[in-house]
């Protein structure tokens, strides 16, 4: 039996680069930056000055309210500064600047095993909270937030997002085929929480090692079931995914609490084990450097702060008689491009994508006018008709956008965009519609919210 | 790091689908129908084909050249134009129309209002109706062989006529180039097969049309009338082609349906009460006008508010049928039916007209005859001998208007040298021949042939009993003159006379 959603593209994979490549940790030199941003939400306030010595997994900044994050040192040495840095997005951002002595340091002994069997639901929330735990799918939503929906016992559905339908990536791969044991108690101990929950581990089919790994962690485990996906994108998005197990489509003002769903990243739930277990904080996620212009694709279990370009050295650089043209934060799907490989590697980051030959500049040398062929209506996993959406849009006919065609629905996953053959760019296209009614409605509303 | 990066939105790859696949893989899947029109028509149509391609390019690039626009001929559109363009012409139409037709198409149609993609109505069939109202005469269909107009089979169902839906299925038939259903269905479940075009319109086209001609057609729901009409009239072309151009169809699904249905109800409509046999075309048209509309008001709402409040089964997918497999299924499906449905259908009205034929041969043979009646004697007489050869198939009475027997006629078949030589022989109440004819002859063309010809036939009128044959002329009463280099044949016939004679002297005689 294999499950999936309705419409989504299937994207050219090229995980075939790195699939193999284990798991391995890269320890950086040099200075490390972490900016204070690092999740949805608030930033976080920093707790340490100029000048003081810490350790790793030494919390350095805390969480500004609830929804906020914690950060933690991830290498032992001096903060060097605290001040604007470049980021990812490309903007400037304030940053806590540690400069790394090398020796990598503890604060605590993160290799005991702590007993978890007494823990009350709350007590995990509070160690999740503590540990700085963000959704490490791509979002970086604060996770003890999604963890404290109004009323936990509706929750049906824990599900375990080890889809990674993103082309390219494939260290949720390596990680579900070296730790499924680890996820498997994550996802047990998220179980916890939601008495009438069942855990469903979703994997998409082109990862056969995972789904026999995990398959074999989750055996003789009652409440947890590991699904195959047909390989899809978007699957690993939190709606096509719930619609996948459940059924159940919900309105973008829903969350998937409402449906009676809870998704974490099988990266999330092994974060969530070590932070209960183990205690150990969040400085660190698996991550894969690929592309067809990298010499060596890799996975890792990076240390948050290392820079994306120090990342691509250890990967032995650009491979020869290649030329980068397009860096991504991410894969192609969803990934950012980036202007400077020269900024730090953030919590919920989960890859760099190197391309040598950039589809989109081909692409945009191929447009032509739309055929209306409805591709783009078949592929959309809302349920959209994005080519009328994209007509209305270019019209500025705002109000048929939003109203008739329920263009704020647009979950911006790109399969439109990825499937249509006439090339036109129709996800930029909504993303500044969206964009736009948010601003009208903002100046209409008078600053309501 | 050196170089320069690209930066823009996501996403950042691309699906292999372009323009000009999709144009190209339409071009290959009318090859078939262009294949078979140009084979059974001939250089004419092969000549109607590469005029209307050649000028719609050319036009296309004239006019965007005029136009400073971006050149367009490579992403296909106009070639597709062109060919369709072609395929619904007749193959004896003049030439110029054809090069007339790709420029209207192209310039006024598509060029006019923006190019691909913002033509309201297909200009191929645009271009068709321009041509047919401007200039009706020369785009009345002739057949290739001979120039005299004749009704074509669309317009020979109009008038109940009996059509021959085999040779309309393979596309021999009187029509246009593009009038093979076989070659026509190949291609079309191709790009069904391919998700080229949406399967909600071209099967909804046809079933609307099914269902208006079974319901309306005066014949019920006998397949053969059905399909005759889904054969005639451009209905498949229409159906898989013309109605499924992308530009100009709605793109929700509930929309398509509607439209398909309407361009279906519609074609039947006209071609049932309409008075032109090619109304199909202006059923297209009409849908193409209606599809702003349709878009505008039939719009598919996101999956989570079509049903509120219920939840929807899981999907899974369990085994699926490849469309590919479903399409030439279809396809073998379509062609086994469509010729057996031929073959049952055409049967009985074979059957027919050989009765016909047979009913003809005897009044000409027995002129004083009225109507003929069996016997059981003759027919008891006729089964026993049914092996013998020369043989008596069937003996017939022949009475006038009072019921008085005036004569007889006979069937009777002898072995000839090209293979049955059948007759109806006439006799007089008394024995005497009226008259001979052939049912069925097929001998040397010139020699055995001469045997219909009055002067060989004529010898036996009015001659009984037995007869011999000779060589050169004929002296006596009982001899009949044999036709020169053709013995067999005239042994033959004067050897089916004399059976028929004798049938008449053991059997018939005092007037069983």
């Amino acid at each position: 039996m294999r499950n999936t959603f309705r419409g989504g593209v299937h994207p050219a994979e090229h995980k075939e680069l790195s699939r193999d490549a284990k798991l391995r940790l890269y320890d950086p030199k040099g200075e490390m930056v972490f900016p204070l941003q690092q999740h949805i939400g608030k930033p976080a306030k920093p707790i340490v000055q100029k000048g003081d010595e810490v350790l790793v997994g030494q919390k350095i900044a805390e969480a500004d309210g609830f929804v906020s994050a914690h950060i933690f040192s991830s290498c032992s040495g001096k903060v060097k500064a605290i001040e604007k840095r470049r980021v990812l997005t490309g903007g400037m951002a304030e940053c806590i600047v540690i400069d790394n002595d090398g020796q990598f340091t503890a604060a605590a002994d993160y290799s005991t095993r702590d007993s978890a069997g007494d823990l009350s639901g709350n007590e995990i929330i509070q160690r999740v909270q503590d540990a700085g735990i963000v959704g490490l799918g791509g979002a970086g939503f604060p996770t003890h937030v999604k963890l404290k929906p109004k009323v936990p016992e509706a929750i049906e559905y824990v599900i375990a997002n080890g889809a990674e339908c993103e082309p390219y990536l494939t260290c949720n791969d390596q990680l579900m085929r070296t730790h499924a044991p680890a996820i498997v108690e994550g996802l047990e101990l998220v179980l916890r929480l939601f008495p009438n929950a069942a855990g469903i581990i979703c994997i998409e089919d082109n990862k056969p090692e995972a789904i026999h790994a995990m398959q074999i962690a989750a055996s003789g485990k009652q409440r947890i079931t590991v699904r195959t996906m047909i390989t899809k994108y978007p699957q690993g998005g939190e709606r096509s995914l719930i619609q996948a197990v459940t059924g159940i489509d919900f309105p973008i003002s829903s969350l998937p609490a409402d449906v009676g769903c809870i998704v974490q990243n099988v990266g999330t739930l092994y974060a969530i084990q070590r932070a209960v277990l183990y205690r150990e904080p969040l400085f660190s996620q698996c991550f894969t450097l690929t592309g067809e212009a990298v010499k060596e694709p890799s996975n890792f279990f990076v240390r948050v702060g290392t820079s994306y370009a120090e990342l691509l050295e250890a990967c032995g650089g650009i491979k020869e008689g290649k030329t980068a043209v397009k860096a991504l934060a991410g894969g192609p799907m969803m990934g950012v491009a980036m202007g400077t490989l020269d900024v730090p590697i953030q919590k919920q980051n989960n890859g760099l994508t190197l391309l040598a030959e950039d589809p989109v500049e081909k692409a945009e040398k191929m447009m032509t006018a739309c055929l209306h062929c409805g591709r783009c209506t078949t592929v959309c996993p809302v349920g959209l008709m994005p080519q009328l959406m994209a007509d209305a849009a270019i019209a500025g006919d705002l109000t048929r956008y939003e109203k008739k065609l329920y263009g704020l629905e647009c979950i911006q996953c790109g399969s439109c965009t990825v499937a249509c053959p006439a090339k036109r760019p129709l996800m930029q296209t909504f993303k500044q519609a969206k964009a736009e009614i948010q601003e009208k409605k903002k100046r209409e509303g008078g600053g309501q919210k | 790091m050196n170089g320069v990066l690209n930066l823009s939105s996501s996403p950042h790859t691309r699906d292999k689908w372009t323009t000009p696949y999709i144009m190209r893989m339409v071009l290959l899947s009318l090859m078939p129908a262009t294949i078979v029109g140009i084979v059974v028509n001939g250089w004419n149509a092969f000549g109607i084909v590469a005029l209307a391609v050649v000028s719609a390019v050319a036009s296309e690039w004239v006019f965007n050249k005029i136009c400073h626009k971006p050149d367009t001929i490579w992403d296909g559109s106009a070639a597709i134009t062109g060919l369709l363009l072609a395929l619904s012409l007749g193959p004896n139409t003049p030439l110029y129309l054809p090069v007339l037709g790709s420029v209207f198409a192209i310039v006024v149609c598509k060029g006019c209002f923006g190019g691909l993609g913002k033509n309201f109505i297909n200009p191929a069939l645009a271009a068709r109706c321009f041509l047919l109202i401007s200039f009706a005469n020369a785009m009345a269909i002739k057949p290739a062989v001979d120039a005299v107009a004749s009704a074509t089979p669309v317009g020979a169902l109009k008038a109940f006529e009996q059509v021959d839906i085999t040779s309309m299925f393979l596309g021999t038939a009187d029509g246009v180039i593009g009038g093979s259903i076989l070659a026509l269905l190949a291609g079309g479940l191709l790009l069904w097969s391919l998700d080229i075009i949406h399967g909600q319109i071209c099967f909804s086209v046809l079933i609307g049309f099914t269902l208006l001609i079974g319901l309306f057609g005066g014949k019920g729901f006998e397949p053969g009338f059905l399909l005759a009409h889904l054969c005639g009239g451009g209905v498949v072309m229409g159906a898989f082609f013309m109605a499924t151009d992308y530009v100009t169809s709605p793109v929700s699904r509930l929309g398509q349906f509607i439209y398909g249905c309407l361009i279906g109800v519609l074609g039947g409509i006209f071609r049932l009460w309409g008075n032109t046999a090619d109304s199909f075309s202006y059923a297209i048209i009409i849908g193409n006008v209606c599809t702003p509309l349709i878009d505008t008001y039939i719009v598919q709402k996101p999956l989570a508010y079509r049903k509120i409040g219920k939840t929807r089964t899981v999907k899974k997918e369990p085994f699926r049928i490849p469309k590919p497999v479903i399409a030439l299924t279809l396809i073998a499906a379509i062609a086994g039916v469509a010729l057996s449905g031929v073959f049952f259908m055409t049967k009985d009205t074979i059957e027919k007209q050989e009765m016909a034929k047979e009913t003809a041969a005897y009044s000409a043979v027995c002129p004083d005859a009225d109507r003929f009646t069996t016997s059981e004697a003759a027919d008891k007489a006729a089964e026993a001998a049914a092996n013998d050869m020369p043989r008596v198939n069937k003996a017939y009475i022949a009475l006038d208007k009072d019921g008085n027997t005036v004569g007889y006629a006979l069937n009777v078949t002898a072995k000839g040298f090209g293979g049955n030589v059948t007759m109806a022989i006439g006799l007089t109440k008394d024995g005497k021949i009226t008259g001979l004819a052939f049912t069925e002859l097929s001998e040397t063309a010139g020699l055995g042939m001469k045997a219909d010809e009055p002067e060989f036939k004529s010898q036996f009128t009015g001659k009984g009993g037995k007869l011999s044959l000779v060589k050169g002329a004929a002296s006596g009463e009982q001899e009949i003159s044999a036709i020169t280099g053709a013995s067999v044949t005239s042994n033959a016939v004067v050897g089916g006379v004399n059976a028929g004679l004798n049938f008449y002297e053991t059997v018939l005689k005092g007037g069983n």
